[in-house]
C-alpha cells in the first residue's frame, strides 16, 4: 500500500484549528486566555456573554462546538454529565476532548474520561493536570503541566493550543494514572495544609507527604495506572507547588480543620469546588473493599465527616506500625 | 551473495507432502461461485493476491535500521526454535537462517529487502487458508449428524431421518441479536468476537452460523490443531488460517497481523477470540488485548482512505460480541488446575488436556445430551470499531442515538489517515468496551449459580483463609439443605433483578426450575462428567467436596457477586468480587 496518507504528512498542519473551552469559570477563562495567544478560541459560557477578549468568541450556542478540533472541558464534576450530554449532541469522532477535573465519579474510583467516552461520541479524550494554575495560564508565567491521553494527537493539540515559551506541556499515555493522580493529590494537599497549621515541622510534613504519595500510587496501580505517573507533574509536581506556596483550596481546608473549625465551616472557608473531600471517602471505601491500605484517606474521611478530631487524627496516623518503604 | 541466500527448495516427495501439507480437493469440478454466495466462497481465486499483498505490505513496512534488527531477531529466534525441533522443517530452514545471520551485517539495503521478502513470502503462504464450498456444504450436512452420533448412537439409529435435529440444536441454543447479525453481514464486514472457555468454542460458533444461514467466517487456528489429518482437512478447507505459536519472531507477528487486516479490508467476515487463550479461571474476560482483532481498526482506516479517493463511503466493519455459556466445560479440570498453579497466563497450550482425550469427549457429550440445551450462545448487539452501537442499517450511533460518521474517528484535519498509535489506542478502548458487553450478554447457567451459592458459603465459613487454603477444604464444609435453598432463592431473585435492569441474562432452566431441582440438575451434570465429586447430599446436608471446580464454575458470577449477596454474605461476596483483580 503505497501512497497512503499518514497523520504526520506534511501539509496537514497549517493555521491552528479552532479551540473551544466549555465552562466559563475561573479555570475555563484562564484556559481561553492562554489558548487565545496561539489562535482563535470559542468560549462556551453563560456567565458573561458580553466578555471582550482578543481572539475569543464567547457564546452559549453549543452547536458552534462542531467547528472546533480541541475542546477543553472545564465544568465542575457535579455539572459535568449534563454539560457533556448537551455538548455531545454536536460532537463526533473528529473532536479531541480534554478535561481538567480533579474529581472522581463514584466508589469504583472511575474517572472523568469514563464520562467523556460514555456520554459523548468522542474517543480521543485526555486530561490536563499538574501545577497549572489560573495565574500560570492567564499571565503566561513559566510553568508546566501534563496531558494524559492514549492518543498522541490529543497531547499534540493541547501543546499547540497552550504550549509556548512559558508553558511546557508534557505528555503521558497513562490517562488513568494522570486522572487518578490529579484527583488523589487533593488528599495530600489537604494533609499538607493540615500539618502546616497544626505546627508540624518540615520533617513531619515530608514524611506524611511522601508516604501519602506511596498510598495514592498504590491505589492507582490497583486501578491499572502506572506508579511512575505519581512521581510526575500530575501528583508530585502539584505537591511541590503546594509546599512552595500555591493557593489550592484543599490546603485551606486542611488548615481550617487543624484550627478546630467544624467540617462545614472549614468547607465554607476554603470555598471553591473541593472535589478532594468526596475523594477521601471514596478512596477509603475502595481501599476497604479491595484490601488496600489507605490510612491517610481513612483518617481524612473521618475528620471531614466529623468522626475524628485533629489530635485524634494525628495519634491514629503516628500510632500505626512501621514497615519497610 | 543473494544466490547463497536462496530459499530452501521445495521437497519433491509426494508422500511427505501428503503428511505435512494441508490436503485440498482437486479443482476440476469445483464450480464457480454464484453472485449470492458469501464472499468467502471466492476466496481461493483471491488467495494468491492476498498472499502477495500481505508480503508486499510487510516488506514495505520494515524499512531502514529497523530492518536489520528485525531480520536479526527473527533469525536468532528461528534458529533457537528449529534447533530444538530437529524435524524436517529444521533440516529445510536451519541453513537458510544461519546464512542470514552470517551475512546480514554486510548486506546492502537492497539485499536486506530481498532477504526479508524471502522470509515473509513463505510465512504468508503458510498462514493463508483455503475455502472450499464443497467441503463447507459437506460439513454443514454431515457434522451435526456426526456430533449426534457420538453423543447418542442409539437415537441416531432410531431417528436417522432427522439426524440434524438430534445433535447441535439440542445441544447449543442460540439467542440474542441474530436478526441484526443477518442484516449487518449483508451490509458490511462482520468481526465475531466471542468469549473463550473451550476448544469447542470455534465449533459452536461455526455450527451456529451455519444453522442460522449466516455466512461462514475466516479464523486463525493454532497449527497444533492441524496435526490431525482429518481435523486439518476440515479446518484448512473451511477458511481457517494457520497460526504457528512456536514462531516468536516479530516478522511473523507482522505477517499474521497484516494477513488478518487484509482479509478484513477485503470484506471477509472474521472470527477472533480476543481473550487470546481459553479462560483458565472460568471468569469472563476482564482485560482484552484484542491481538489480531485489533487490525480491524487499521483495516477500516485503510478502507476509509481508499473510499475517500473514490468519493465513496467505506464498507463498514462491525464487531459482534458473543458469549458462549456452557453448563459444563469440557476442559474445566485442567483449566482450573492451571489457573491455581498461577501459570495460566504463561502456559500457552496445554498439550494433554481433555480436548485430546476421546473418552472425555464421549463422557462430556453424553452428559450434555441428557442435560438439554447445555450451551447457550448469545449474540450481542453489534458495535463499530470505535465502540459505538450500530442500527440495523449498519449506521454508527452516538450515545444520544444520533447517526454519526465512523470515518470521523480516523480523520485528521478533514482527511482520513493511517496512524498506528491512534489505532492502538482505539483498540485498547474497544477491548474495554467489549468487556462491558461480555458482562451484559452473559447467560448465567444453573451449574454456575449453584456453584456460586456453594462457594460463597465456603468463603463465609473460612474467614481469613486464602484462595489456596480454601480449595484444599475438601469435604470439610457441610450445609443444611434447607438453608441452602433459602440462600439460593434469595440469590436468584437478586440475579433476576439484575436481568431486569439489563445487566445480565439467566438461562431458561433457572427461570423454571425449583431450587431443589436446580441443585439436582447441577449435581447430575457434574457427577456424570467430572472425575471428582463436586458436592453431594447426605442426610439433608450438602457436603462441598471439590472447591476448586466449584470455584471454576462460580467464577462466571464474579462481576455480580456483590450485587446478588444477601444479608450475612456481604463480606464473602467482597472477597469473591476481589478475585477479578487477581486475573
Amino acid at each position: 500500500m503505497s501512497g497512503v496518507a499518514t497523520s504526520s504528512d506534511p501539509g496537514s498542519d497549517g493555521e491552528r484549528p479552532l479551540v473551544a473551552v466549555l465552562g466559563g469559570g475561573p479555570f475555563g477563562l484562564a484556559l481561553a486566555k492562554a489558548a487565545a495567544r496561539t489562535g482563535q478560541v470559542l468560549l462556551l459560557s453563560r456567565r458573561d456573554p458580553g466578555l471582550q477578549l482578543d481572539n475569543v468568541r464567547v457564546t452559549a450556542d453549543l452547536a458552534q462546538l462542531a467547528d472546533a478540533e480541541l475542546i477543553f472541558m472545564a465544568v465542575p464534576s457535579r455539572y459535568a454529565k449534563e454539560a457533556l450530554r448537551d455538548a455531545g449532541h454536536h460532537l463526533d469522532g473528529r473532536h479531541l476532548l480534554v478535561h481538567v477535573s480533579r474529581g472522581l465519579l463514584d466508589d469504583e474510583l472511575r474517572t472523568m474520561s469514563h464520562l467523556l467516552r460514555s456520554v459523548t461520541p468522542c474517543r480521543r479524550v485526555g486530561a490536563l493536570a499538574g501545577p497549572i494554575s489560573v495565574d500560570v495560564l492567564t499571565n503566561a508565567s513559566p510553568g508546566g503541566g501534563v496531558v494524559g491521553s492514549e492518543f498522541p494527537e490529543v497531547a499534540e493539540a493541547v501543546r499547540g493550543a497552550l504550549g509556548g515559551p512559558t508553558l511546557r506541556i508534557y505528555d503521558s499515555i497513562d490517562l488513568r494514572g494522570v486522572e487518578l493522580a490529579a484527583a488523589l493529590t487533593g488528599l495530600l494537599l489537604f494533609t499538607i495544609g493540615f500539618a502546616q497549621r497544626i505546627g508540624f515541622g518540615p520533617a513531619t510534613i515530608a514524611t506524611v507527604t511522601t508516604r501519602g504519595v506511596a498510598e495514592v500510587s498504590r491505589i492507582g496501580t490497583a486501578l491499572g495506572a502506572r506508579s511512575d505517573t505519581f512521581g510526575g507533574l500530575a501528583c508530585f509536581g502539584d505537591l511541590l507547588a503546594a509546599v512552595a506556596g500555591s493557593d489550592r483550596p484543599e490546603l485551606e481546608l486542611g488548615r481550617a480543620l487543624a484550627e478546630g473549625a467544624t467540617p462545614n465551616a472549614a468547607l465554607l472557608r476554603a470555598g471553591g469546588n473541593i472535589e478532594g473531600i468526596e475523594v477521601a471517602r471514596r478512596v477509603s471505601t475502595f481501599g476497604t473493599r479491595r484490601k488496600i491500605e489507605t490510612p491517610l484517606a481513612d483518617v481524612i474521611a473521618k475528620m471531614v465527616g466529623g468522626e475524628l478530631s485533629a489530635s485524634q487524627a494525628v495519634r491514629t496516623l503516628m500510632g500505626r506500625d512501621v514497615g519497610s518503604e | 551473495m543473494l544466490c547463497a541466500m536462496s530459499q530452501p527448495a521445495p521437497k519433491s516427495s509426494r508422500i511427505r507432502d501428503l503428511l505435512t501439507k494441508p490436503i485440498r480437493l482437486p479443482q476440476w469440478f469445483a464450480g464457480r461461485p454464484s453472485a449470492g454466495d458469501p464472499r468467502v466462497f471466492s476466496f481461493n481465486d483471491e488467495r494468491e493476491s492476498v498472499v502477495n499483498e500481505v508480503a508486499a505490505r510487510v516488506v514495505a513496512q520494515c524499512l531502514g535500521a529497523r530492518l536489520e534488527l528485525l531480520i536479526n531477531d527473527s533469525a536468532h529466534r528461528e534458529i533457537e526454535r528449529l534447533e530444538k525441533q530437529r524435524d524436517d522443517e529444521a533440516r529445510e530452514w536451519l541453513g537458510f537462517w544461519r546464512t542470514v545471520v552470517r551475512k546480514l551485517a554486510r548486506m546492502s539495503e537492497t539485499e536486506r529487502h530481498e532477504t526479508l521478502r524471502q522470509i515473509v513470502e513463505p510465512m504468508a503462504r503458510d498462514v493463508a487458508g483455503n475455502f472450499d464450498p464443497r467441503v463447507y456444504r459437506f460439513a454443514q450436512q454431515v457434522i451435526p449428524g456426526l456430533i449426534a452420533g457420538v453423543m447418542n448412537p442409539k437415537q441416531l439409529m432410531v431417528d436417522a431421518a432427522s439426524v440434524r435435529k438430534l445433535g447441535a440444536e439440542r445441544l447449543v441454543s442460540l439467542t440474542g441479536h441474530l436478526d441484526e447479525m443477518h442484516a449487518l453481514s449483508q451490509i458490511g464486514t462482520v468481526v465475531v468476537v466471542p468469549t473463550h472457555s473451550s476448544n469447542l468454542d470455534s465449533l459452536a460458533i461455526g455450527e451456529s452460523l451455519a444453522r442460522e444461514n449466516l455466512p461462514p467466517v475466516v479464523y486463525g487456528a493454532g497449527k497444533n490443531l492441524f496435526t490431525n489429518p482429518i481435523i486439518s482437512f476440515f479446518m484448512h478447507n473451511l477458511g481457517a488460517y494457520r497460526i504457528d505459536r512456536r514462531i516468536k519472531s516479530q516478522i511473523y507477528k507482522q505477517v499474521l497481523k497484516t494477513y488478518s487486516c487484509v482479509m478484513i479490508e477485503r470484506g471477509y467476515h472474521s472470527l477472533f477470540f480476543p481473550g487470546g487463550t481459553r479462560s483458565r479461571s472460568g471468569m469472563l474476560e476482564g482485560r482484552l488485548k484484542l491481538g489480531l482483532a485489533g487490525t480491524a481498526v487499521e483495516a477500516y482506516a485503510r478502507n476509509a482512505i481508499r473510499a475517500k479517493s473514490r468519493g465513496e463511503a467505506p464498507r463498514p466493519i462491525f464487531f459482534v460480541p458473543v458469549t458462549i455459556n456452557y453448563a459444563l466445560v469440557l476442559e474445566a479440570e485442567s483449566l482450573v488446575e492451571d489457573y491455581l498453579k498461577e501459570k495460566g497466563q504463561a502456559r500457552y497450550i496445554i498439550e494433554d488436556d481433555e480436548f485430546s482425550q476421546l473418552d472425555r469427549w464421549l463422557a462430556f457429550f453424553r452428559r450434555l445430551t441428557s442435560y438439554g440445551a447445555a450451551c447457550v450462545l448469545r449474540y450481542g448487539p453489534a458495535i463499530d470499531p470505535f465502540g459505538n452501537r450500530v442500527d440495523p442499517q449498519g449506521r454508527s450511533l452516538a450515545p444520544d442515538g444520533r447517526v454519526i460518521d465512523p470515518v470521523s474517528y480516523v480523520t485528521h484535519r478533514g482527511e482520513p489517515v493511517l496512524d498506528p498509535a491512534r489505532d492502538a489506542a482505539y483498540t485498547r478502548d474497544l477491548g474495554r468496551e467489549l468487556v462491558e458487553h461480555y458482562r451484559r450478554e452473559t447467560v448465567i447457567m444453573t451449574t454456575q449459580l449453584v456453584a456460586h451459592v456453594l462457594f460463597r458459603k465456603l468463603v463465609r465459613e473460612t474467614p481469613g483463609v486464602d484462595l489456596f487454603g480454601r480449595v484444599r477444604r475438601r469435604g470439610e464444609i457441610t450445609w443444611a439443605h434447607a438453608e441452602y435453598v433459602t440462600s439460593y432463592r434469595e440469590t436468584l431473585d437478586r440475579l433476576r433483578a439484575l436481568q431486569d435492569q439489563g445487566e445480565v441474562h439467566i438461562n431458561s432452566y433457572l427461570e423454571t426450575d425449583s431450587a431443589e431441582r436446580s441443585l439436582e440438575r447441577a449435581l447430575e451434570a457434574w457427577d456424570g462428567y467430572h472425575t471428582r465429586t463436586m458436592a453431594r447430599i447426605t442426610d439433608g446436608q450438602i457436603v462441598i467436596e471439590d472447591p476448586a471446580l466449584l470455584l471454576y464454575y462460580q467464577n462466571r458470577l464474579v462481576p455480580f457477586a456483590e450485587r446478588i449477596a444477601g444479608e450475612g454474605d456481604e463480606r464473602a461476596a467482597i472477597e469473591i468480587a476481589a478475585l477479578a483483580g487477581a486475573l
